[in-house]
């Protein structure tokens, strides 16, 4: 027996994983809206792998939005290339962006129902704009709408739904054409925690069971700590740093992404000379619990998290250094 | 007079009103419906934004709806002739009164489309919809209550117009009213008038009301 390593230029191209060809690409990409003095985005060069779920993350004016029109067609790049699924978006002709904008399925953050139409109307739309009979496109709104819960709120208008059930509408509406990208645009924003967290589970699960690639762009980093395998951090218009989400946030190389890490700091009174660290614990075992007493650190706020126990804690100064000693997952100073 | 001499009067006048109105309505709401959709495509940020043809289409509703219909009515004179062949009478009423409904309509379509939110207009764009499929599968039907209510305006200032139909031969309830209770005296065909009047403005602004009402579902 011996191994056989082939490298991806040895195979034919129909052999290649499909994982070779990123949903995503962006190519220093550069967008400046007429009327602005600073790009959006400059030179952005960026990678979402397919079958990822990718966080794309940063403050506002990070370029965010811009990313957001530019993969869902609203707008080209002025320099530089975006390839979604291998192909040029820049150069695709009006029909083919029509195409390519019905294989990306849209989450908003105000959810963008209409108001006129039930829940099933809603989920049809993609549908109809496509042309499909009335029964198909009915018969798979029904499917969906059963998909994320609401099987029994086809007939509701969008008033008569919570904000979490507004929002499950739109999700099946954004799978209606069976998209292979799925780009959920601060979709949890206008939502409460409990909620949220409904929704980004729900993202979660569908995003495995159809193999989609779902990007989730947000400013929150609980976000992307609680749904994402990747993460980019975006500022100023550029990518900051990439990578795994569990790695990045384990060990933050960027002022921005300790920065965004920072920002759901609790409010805490410290004793004098204590100060607040926040931690990825793997777990709350008693070992780590010891080790924690060990150090006189006391925990602040704990939440858990598919990747880890989202953990502030409080403990002496001098102390602090030997957080990492401890092999906890340090999230940042 | 009495009532039995008042009645068939009345009965002839409230007719001739719906003649003049009703086409003229129906006209109009077509004709503003397709102008004040073009309002709101090429406003600037609009789906067609161009603001050459936006600031003419503008200043055409402005000065249409700057006009007092009186005049209006005197000024169209040919053009009524040239198209129903007669200047006088509740067919050639039609003409202006549609001319004069059009711009208004314009303006409150434009207000109703308008207030469609963005967001909504962006998913569709968003999910690959043509200029037509965004107007008439979002635009049209997301402000269909106000688009009702827009419709039931107009028919009540239509109404109104239309007394003055009176001035070309038009027939009508104002014309009854002028005719009859002003240059005659007639004190109770004068306030018959006005009852049938003011009982058919508020049967249309009722059944408008709850016509956009029942098409709401916000």
């Amino acid at each position: 027996m011996s191994d056989i390593a082939l490298s991806p230029s040895t195979l034919p191209p129909s052999a290649l994983p499909t994982s070779a060809v990123p949903a995503l690409q962006f190519i220093d990409v550069r967008k400046t809206y007429p009327g602005q003095a600073q790009p959006a985005l400059r030179d952005l060069t960026l990678i979402v792998p397919r079958g990822s779920r990718t966080g794309i993350i940063g403050r506002s004016g990070a370029g965010k939005s811009t990313l957001v029109r530019l993969i869902s067609g609203l707008e080209t790049p002025d320099a530089g290339q975006l390839l979604i699924a291998g192909q040029d978006a820049g150069q695709l002709s009006s029909k083919a962006r029509r195409e390519r904008q019905s294989h990306t399925g849209l989450v908003f953050q105000h959810f963008n129902l209409l108001a006129q139409r039930t829940a099933l109307g809603n989920v049809t739309l993609p549908l109809e704009l496509l042309g499909v009979p009335r029964e198909r496109r009915e018969a798979r709104a029904r499917e969906l709408l059963a998909q994320v819960g609401l099987g029994d709120f086809a007939g509701r208008y969008p008033a008569q739904l919570s904000g979490g059930q507004k929002q499950r509408v739109g999700i099946a509406r954004a799978l209606a054409t069976d998209p292979d990208l799925l780009l959920a645009d601060e979709a949890t924003s206008a939502l409460d925690p409990e909620t949220s967290a409904g929704i980004l589970e729900l993202l979660t699960q569908l995003q495995r069971e159809r193999d989609l690639t779902l990007v989730i762009v947000t400013h929150q980093m609980e976000v992307v700590r609680a749904a994402t395998t990747h993460v980019a951090v975006l500022d100023a218009g550029q990518l900051v740093e990439s990578g795994e989400t569990r790695a990045l946030l384990g060990h933050p190389g960027h002022e921005v992404t300790r920065a965004l890490l920072d920002a759901h700091r609790p409010e805490v009174q410290l004793a004098p000379g204590e100060v607040l660290r926040h931690v990825n614990l793997k777990d709350l075992s008693s070992q780590t619990l010891a080790a924690l007493a060990g150090l006189g650190a006391r925990i602040v706020l704990a939440e858990a998290h598919p990747q880890g126990v989202d953990t502030w804690l409080a403990l002496p100064e001098a102390q602090a250094g030997l957080l990492a000693a401890l092999n906890l997952q340090a999230v940042g100073a | 007079m009495s009532w039995a001499e008042i009645w068939p009067l009345l009965w002839q006048a409230t007719l001739e009103t719906f003649q003049m109105v009703l086409p003229a309505a129906l006209m109009a709401e077509v004709l503003g419906l397709a102008l004040g959709v073009l309002l709101t495509l090429t406003r600037p940020g609009g789906l067609l934004a161009n603001r050459p043809v936006n600031r003419v289409l503008d200043a055409i509703v402005n000065i249409g709806r700057s006009l007092p219909f009186i005049i209006l009515l005197v000024l169209l004179i040919p053009f009524t002739r040239l198209i129903t062949g007669t200047s006088i009478g509740s067919t050639a009423a039609t003409v202006p009164l549609t001319i004069a409904a059009i711009p208004f309509v314009a303006r409150l379509v434009d207000g109703a489309l308008y207030s469609v939110p963005g967001g909504v207009i962006e998913a569709a764009r968003a999910m690959g919809a043509s200029t037509g499929q965004i107007v008439s599968k979002v635009l049209l039907p997301e402000a269909r209550p106000a688009l009702i209510q827009s419709f039931t305006v107009m028919l009540v200032n239509l109404i109104g117009y239309s007394a003055m139909a009176g001035a070309i031969g038009g027939g009508g309830l104002g014309d009854l009213a002028i005719r009859y209770g002003h240059q005659r005296f007639e004190t109770d065909v004068m306030i018959a008038t006005v009852l049938v009047l003011l009982l058919l403005v508020q049967g249309v602004q009722w059944l408008g009301d709850w016509a956009a009402s029942r098409a709401d579902h916000r």
